[in-house]
């Protein structure tokens, strides 16, 4: 059948658009530092201008692992749409809930400043652990009392519980520790500079997002590939029928969704509040629009597309953040999104959902 | 039958809980047969600000206590209003509006104290203002709301009073003033490239206008003014942006709740040397002090903010307000807000006490806090102008002490401000 000439451009256009428009920042800031030069300072008075590409350098490196804690929070949304097609809105307050059980764990273990480095690799994996405990079990209670019930109800009604649930959180982290943002010890120096590569400082912050980031997404995806329960997971998310008929527990599967889910969300928690050394019982709104807004880019369902949709907008937001001032921040992400979503309306890597087969 | 019952059932819960929510929100007094007049404060008891507010309202209370509840011939029922939720955190425009509404549908109120945000008095005068109700603020700074010097939107003031006439006088002065006290002390600090953020409020983004207008008098260079989303979880691209630019200082124009302590720690850490600059938005413990959720206790060296209050044991009758505050609260060193409480509670009070029969009257209350002009009060001899302004010159200039709380270091008189 002959391709409609309108069509092979809109598929041109769909798949070189789609790189033009992700490249263009990065590449019109590149050309700019390196022709224009950058202020990098002031010596004796006068500015001194640099002209290479170590400011775009550190814009990544902060976007980068500022997007790996967006990615954390991403595949939660993912998995849980990926296999009852729900936007989990509670999502971003079990990560909420996952900063605030740090910080207090952080007291209740007395780690604070003065610390030594032993007793805090000690207590934070520690805190890590019972975070991860905490928030995963918070999202399977969300699942078993907000939306089992709603199973085979229409889809409105659990959207609205989980709506109702963001706000129960919200109360509870308001009620735990007040309306204004707090700040908590910044107990790994995390602006410390530990190396730099070719002029951008690599800071510990960094380092951080990408040692929690990194081993915790390898290990779900062996764990969806590889195990019995992972194939589960992905044959309920296809049909959900046909795997209850081949004998799956397709409840205490979803269950397992929500558990990873939220073990995620809390390990972002506990590297949100080691990152910003600042939490706020509404910082999981806003994370939680921006790490939606990663899973939908990257493709809603596709973990990969999750952990690369939350980079490129950490990526997008530091260009912004620096080059436009924070003013402009969310109108770029959302442009970008926009874009994206015209150019490639299932996402970057694709939808894995019943609906997309 | 069953329906009903619980619909009466349901009547009598709301009815219980809307008689504890009133009760719950009045400071109390008994009246006596020489009849009452109504006061009120409306603050954001909630947040970061609260640290500013409850010694504020501290102090309202105390000027009452003293005044047995007396304004002459009247007896004064004062009830506290919360003009912020829990929710926001900070003052909130709709709570604002519901108190102002409450106020002015009240036929006993005569005095109004507030509010403490520039942004919240955007809100209630006009309302207060088609009711003819006095309304002095004790903290608002924001030249928009009286006058259209530089720094005001257009439009102002004359927007927020639809009837026409002034119902709004304030006690602290105007941030052209405190503007150009912060110029002056980044210049005396040795700032020589100044980055400026404000919150995109009134009160924040009216201040670090003003710095800009006002720079040139004072020969500070500012580098940068960026309006910055409080809700964004950090400032680092920010603070690494205007390192790039060389600032040496940083101002903050803004209150607390709007991120003023993770945008000082970011561009603490972008700029280690940099000394840190802010209004009386920023100028108390909550900001100031890391064990109250402020900034770390590093940063307190490099810190100065102003407020209008000075020195709270030079102002005449200091000392007796000190040593009173201590016996009824039991703290020697309150906010520097709470002396404002005090005299914002004794002008009604004297105000109301000198119309005698006519002080139950707000068109005469009103008019006799419009003509005052040399008033000895616990802040100084002071008056207003037509525009409600006090005539009050000075800032306070504030460091920061080992424990995180601010504490006075000089008085700030400037010379030249936008006219």
């Amino acid at each position: 059948v002959p391709v409609h000439p309108l069509r092979a451009v809109r598929r041109y256009v769909g798949r070189w658009g789609l790189i033009a428009a992700l490249a263009a920042l990065p590449i019109y800031y590149g050309v700019h530092d390196l022709v224009y030069g950058y202020q990098a300072g002031y010596v004796a008075g006068h500015a001194v201008y640099r002209h290479d590409l170590s400011q775009l350098g550190y814009n990544f490196a902060q976007g980068l692992s500022n997007g790996a804690i967006w990615a954390l929070i991403a595949i939660g949304y993912t998995l849980v749409y990926g296999i009852i097609e729900l936007i989990n809105f509670a999502h971003g307050d079990v990560f909420m809930i996952g900063s605030f059980t740090s910080a207090s764990l952080w007291g209740v273990l007395g780690l604070g400043l003065t610390t030594s480095v032993l007793g805090l690799t000690g207590g934070l994996l520690l805190t890590l652990v019972i975070v991860m405990v905490v928030t995963g079990s918070l999202n399977v209670l969300i699942e078993r009392v907000a939306y089992r019930p709603l199973r085979n109800a229409p889809k409105l009604a659990p959207l609205i519980t989980a709506v109702g649930f963001s706000f129960i959180l919200q109360n509870v982290g308001l009620i735990w520790r007040g309306g204004s943002p707090q700040s908590v010890p910044d107990l790994i120096h995390v602006q410390q500079t530990v190396f730099t590569i070719a002029g951008v400082p690599i800071q510990r912050g960094y380092i951080l997002a990408f040692a929690v980031m990194v081993p915790l997404v390898f290990a779900l995806t062996w764990f969806i590939n590889r195990t019995r329960a992972g194939r589960a997971m992905r044959a309920t998310a296809q049909d959900p029928e046909a795997a209850r008929l081949m004998g799956i527990n397709v409840n205490a599967t979803i269950s397992l969704t929500f558990l990873l889910g939220g073990m995620l969300a809390g390990a972002a928690g506990l590297v949100y509040a080691l990152y910003e050394t600042n939490i706020w019982f509404f910082q999981g709104f806003k994370a939680g629009l921006i790490a939606f807004t990663a899973a939908v880019m990257g493709g809603i369902g596709n973990v990969r597309g999750a952990v690369l949709g939350g980079l490129i907008i950490g990526v997008i937001q530091a260009l912004a953040d620096s080059r436009m001032g924070p003013q402009w921040t969310e109108a770029v992400v959302f442009g970008y999104l926009i874009a994206i979503m015209v150019l490639r309306p299932r996402g970057l890597l694709g939808e894995e959902t019943r609906e997309a087969g | 039958m069953r329906r009903t019952t619980a619909i009466a059932g349901l009547a009598a819960v709301a009815l219980a809980a809307a008689a504890c929510s009133s009760s719950s929100s009045s400071g109390t007094t008994s009246t006596s047969s020489g009849g009452t007049v109504d006061f009120y404060s409306s603050l954001p008891m909630q947040g970061a600000s609260s640290a500013q507010t409850v010694p504020l309202v501290n102090g309202i209370k105390l000027a009452l206590a003293e005044a047995h509840n007396k304004a002459g011939q009247f007896t004064v029922k004062y009830t506290v209003l919360d003009d912020s939720t829990a929710a926001a955190g900070k003052w909130d425009p709709g709570q604002t509006a519901a108190n102002a509404r409450q106020v002015a549908s009240d036929s006993k109120a005569v005095y109004y104290m507030g509010e403490f945000n520039s942004g919240a008095s955007e809100v209630s005068i006009p309302i207060l203002n088609q009711a003819g109700i006095p309304q002095v603020s004790p903290a608002n700074t924001y030249v928009g709301l009286t006058t259209s010097l530089p720094g005001s939107a257009p439009g102002e003031p004359q927007k927020y009073y639809p009837t026409g006439t002034r119902t709004y006088l304030r006690i602290v002065p105007i941030d052209s003033i405190q503007a150009a006290a912060g110029l002056m002390a980044m210049k005396q600090a040795g700032c020589t490239k100044v980055a400026v953020a404000n919150d995109k409020e009134a009160y924040g983004s009216g201040l670090a206008t003003l710095l800009e207008l006002e720079k040139g008098f004072y020969g500070v260079t500012i580098t940068s003014n960026t309006g910055i989303d409080p809700t964004t979880p950090n400032f680092r691209s920010y603070a690494s942006t205007i390192a790039g630019q060389g600032a040496d200082c940083f101002y903050f124009a803004g209150i607390v709740s709007n991120g003023a302590v993770q945008i000082t720690k970011d561009v603490h850490s972008a700029i280690p040397k940099a000394k840190v600059f802010g209004g009386d938005g920023v100028c108390t413990d909550s900001y100031t002090s890391a064990t109250k959720g402020g900034v770390p206790a590093a940063l307190y060296p490099l810190i100065q903010c102003t407020v209008a209050t000075q020195d709270l044991a030079a102002y005449p009758g200091g000392k007796a307000f000190l040593a009173a505050y201590k016996a009824k609260y039991g703290v020697s060193n309150p906010d520097p807000y709470a002396i404002y409480g005090f005299e914002v509670m004794k002008l009604g009070l004297d105000t109301v006490k000198n119309l005698a029969a006519q002080g139950n009257s707000k068109s005469a209350v009103l008019h006799a806090l419009f003509a005052t002009t040399a008033r000895p009060s616990v802040l100084g001899t002071y008056g207003f102008d037509k525009n409600g302004d006090t005539t009050l010159k000075s800032y306070g200039l504030y460091k920061v002490g080992s424990n995180g709380e601010p504490v006075f270091f000089k008085t700030l008189t400037p010379t030249q401000t936008v006219k």
